[in-house]
């Protein structure tokens, strides 16, 4: 099955980054925002994790962006959201509380309890995501034009997001139901909301990610409408040579190859990038095949990704990004 | 000391290895491939796994692992040179159930055991207090050291942003027992106090029950009932946790970090490091998985001049290939490779260099690991880490450059 090639990521109001650690999610979401703001969308890049990340994505070492956030990039808005602070702002604004809110959640032994109580820390994040959706700075102008959110790690990156579902179904009635009732429409929206899961072309992260594509289906709702594959190593040899290796392995040893390494090192090397090339080509179709959705390539960059003009270029990849390479 | 042997004495003399590490750098294949080490020097080794994937049990050949550790098949381990009083068996920990049974010990009577089980609050605290999974895992580690059934016990750690929360964990749950706001909830009655005090005790009781209010959850009294229950054992935890805790700071234990070549990883591992110190836990080796080795070792050579040979190389395989076979193609795609391969050899080089130099600084082991040409996966696969750790007569990198 050829998979039709989905609608853009930017036409989305939601784009959620997930994907096992290691596999370049944070930097993959700070591509698609750069990416975006590039063509005009102003963005909101969003990290749930307990260390921020992103604003050193842009500038090594400069200062977290926090709950306030701060531009990172010239149409990118980076922040952190935490959720006792989003806790806070919600018990301020929805409940009417304000003074001793500050206090009890500024507490080790009130938030280590909290730390022990399950779910709300997710449904508090999503919360906060759908009012960063709604906010507008002008009747029907959005704020924001597309949230990027940098997920948790898989493994919580479902149970994150069923958090509004279990809520809604675990209540009748009162005003947590009807709040989490219009987070889980957002999430389950297709034209407002996507998933983008991020895998890299090895045994592992496949797996997860088969997995992750399965628990979104059944559990969440979410539209995952393609992934991303990440860091594929480029075909090593030109067409024609496909076992180019095999022939070098094939020449005399001690054969006379001036300022050239012997043959036996050319071989190796040779070797080398034909077995890890074929390795992700083999793990990328497997993925393609078991989740029935277009794969985006993303290339291997051996120097890393760091600063806004390699970010932007990852991101024009990642929009341009073709289903599969051609055999 | 030859290095071979210098990593025997840093990674496996003691009797226990610690593998930490953050996620997806292989840290569950070195544990494995460190207690094969182990029992191919003629010890009996245990390799305690929390990684509930199955791919520990398909590469190890076990049906299945449980809470119980799974002996090896003797058959399997002699073919790699496992001696007769040498010995492998793996266990995947439950830590659901090790934590019950942790409840089971130290529950004053079956009735306040049995209230702590069906405690809805309690289904969550031991994950949710962070680092008290990796603790029961430690938990584990304590109660197997004890029995003294094995001479190396190697455990893999959860991976996780913050991999070394277990060694928090039994002094923040014990913290967090004590704490006045548990005090607070258990006893109201009994606070009396500073104002202050009181004041953060109405915003806290008007917190959680307009939490409960909106969620129709019986939260305040669900946290009171497991903390009442819990509150009697507060004492024999306690002790434990120091146990666990001299255990794993004590000589007997050696942190093995496991980190892979990438910026981001090498960052975490110096993070890791730093923290590991700050506990004053005993950090003897770290292990850099996947890295890219020149075929030979040493630094690639420089291949800049060498557009000038490509003549030569073409002529050596025009003959040994024929006419007919693109000779001046194939002998620049090779050159190409070549380069290609050198640039990876010293980015990984580059990118490790400020470990390896933080780590020999200090008189630590430094080894990386040959990227292997497929994925492991059976004890053969196994093997052949270990061997790119410990050395073998084969040169390690050559071997795992000429493999699959």
């Amino acid at each position: 099955m050829t998979p039709l090639r989905p609608p853009s990521l930017l036409d989305r109001r939601l784009v959620i980054v997930t994907g096992k650690g290691g596999t370049g999610k944070t930097t993959v979401a700070a591509a698609l925002a750069v990416a975006a703001a590039g063509a005009g969308r102003r963005v909101l890049l969003a990290e749930v994790g307990r260390d921020e990340q992103i604003p050193s994505r842009f500038a090594p070492g400069s200062p977290p962006a926090g709950y306030a956030g701060r531009e990172v990039h010239p149409g990118v808005t980076a922040m952190r959201i935490d959720p006792f602070e989003a806790l806070g702002e919600y018990l301020a604004l929805q409940l009417g509380m304000s003074a001793p809110v500050g206090l009890v959640l500024r507490n080790r032994a009130f938030r280590q309890l909290m730390e022990a109580a399950p779910g709300w820390r997710e449904l508090i994040t999503l919360g906060k995501i759908w009012h960063l959706e709604q906010m507008q700075t002008s009747p029907a102008r959005p704020r924001w034009d597309l949230i990027v959110v940098d997920a948790p790690a898989t493994g919580h990156g479902v149970s994150f997001l069923s958090a509004p579902r279990v809520v809604v179904s675990a209540l009748r009635a009162g005003p947590l139901r009807r709040h989490a009732a219009q987070v889980e429409a957002l999430v389950e929206d297709p034209v407002r909301t996507a998933l983008l899961p991020v895998a890299l072309a090895e045994e592992l992260p496949v797996r997860e990610t088969e997995e992750l594509v399965r628990n979104a289906r059944n559990e969440v709702g979410i539209s995952v409408d393609r992934v991303v594959v990440n860091a594929m190593l480029p075909r090593p040899f030109p067409p024609g040579l496909e076992d180019l290796d095999e022939r070098l392995r094939r020449l005399p040893e001690g054969a006379p190859l001036g300022a050239l390494p012997p043959a036996s090192v050319l071989a190796a090397c040779a070797g080398h990038l034909r077995a890890r090339w074929d390795l992700h080509e083999r793990w990328a179709r497997t993925l393609a095949e078991s989740i029935g959705l277009p794969c985006v390539r993303l290339p291997y960059l051996a120097e890393g990704v760091e600063g806004p003009a390699s970010l932007a270029a990852l991101g024009a990849a990642l929009l341009a990004g073709s289903p599969s390479e051609a055999a | 000391m030859s290095a071979s042997k210098f990593a025997r004495a840093c990674l496996l003399r003691p009797r226990i290895a610690v593998c930490v590490g953050s996620g997806g750098v292989g840290k569950t294949t070195v544990a494995a491939a460190l207690a094969l080490e182990a029992a191919r020097s003629g010890r009996r080794a245990l390799v305690l796994t929390i990684d509930p994937a199955r791919r520990l049990a398909d590469a190890l050949g076990v049906a299945a692992l449980g809470n119980q550790p799974e002996e090896l098949p003797r058959a399997a381990l002699a073919a790699l040179g496992v001696p007769p009083q040498g010995g492998l068996s793996a266990m995947m920990l439950d830590m659901k159930r090790t934590f019950d049974d942790l409840v089971d010990r130290f529950a004053d009577s079956p009735e306040t055991r049995a209230r702590i089980l069906a405690n809805p609050i309690y289904q969550h605290v031991s994950e949710a207090l962070a680092g008290s999974v990796e603790y029961s895992a430690m938990e584990k580690v304590y109660e197997l050291d004890a029995q003294r059934a094995y001479d190396l016990i190697v455990v893999d750690t959860p991976p996780s942003q913050h991999a070394l929360d277990f060694l928090e964990a039994p002094q923040r749950l014990v913290e967090f027992l004590d704490s006045r706001i548990v005090h607070m909830l258990i006893h109201p009655a009994f606070v009396a106090g500073r104002l202050g005090f009181r004041l953060f005790q109405r915003g806290a009781r008007r917190v959680l029950q307009i939490l409960e209010r909106v969620s129709g959850i019986g939260f305040l009294e669900d946290v009171s009932e497991f903390l009442l229950a819990f509150e009697g054992m507060s004492e024999g935890f306690r002790q434990r946790a120091n146990g666990v805790r001299a255990l794993l700071l004590g000589p007997e234990t050696a942190f093995v970090l496991v980190a892979g070549a990438g910026r981001d990883s090498v960052q975490q591992a110096l993070e890791l490091r730093q923290r590991l110190a700050g506990f004053g836990a005993s950090l003897t080796g770290v292990l850099v998985n996947r890295v890219r080795i020149w075929p030979g070792g040493g630094p690639p050579p420089d291949l800049a001049g060498a557009e000038g040979s490509l003549g030569a190389l073409a002529a050596a395989l025009a003959a040994s290939e024929g006419a007919g076979f693109p000779a001046q193609a194939a002998a620049k795609a090779a050159l190409g490779a070549a380069a290609g391969y050198a640039a990876f050899v010293r980015r990984d080089a580059r990118e490790t260099a400020a470990l390896r130099s933080a780590v020999e600084k200090q008189g630590g082991y430094w080894g990386a690991i040959p990227e292997l040409s497929g994925d492991v996966h059976d004890l053969a696969g196994l093997a052949q880490v270990a061997r790119a750790i410990f050395g073998s007569q084969a040169d390690p990198g050559k071997e795992a450059l000429h493999a699959g």
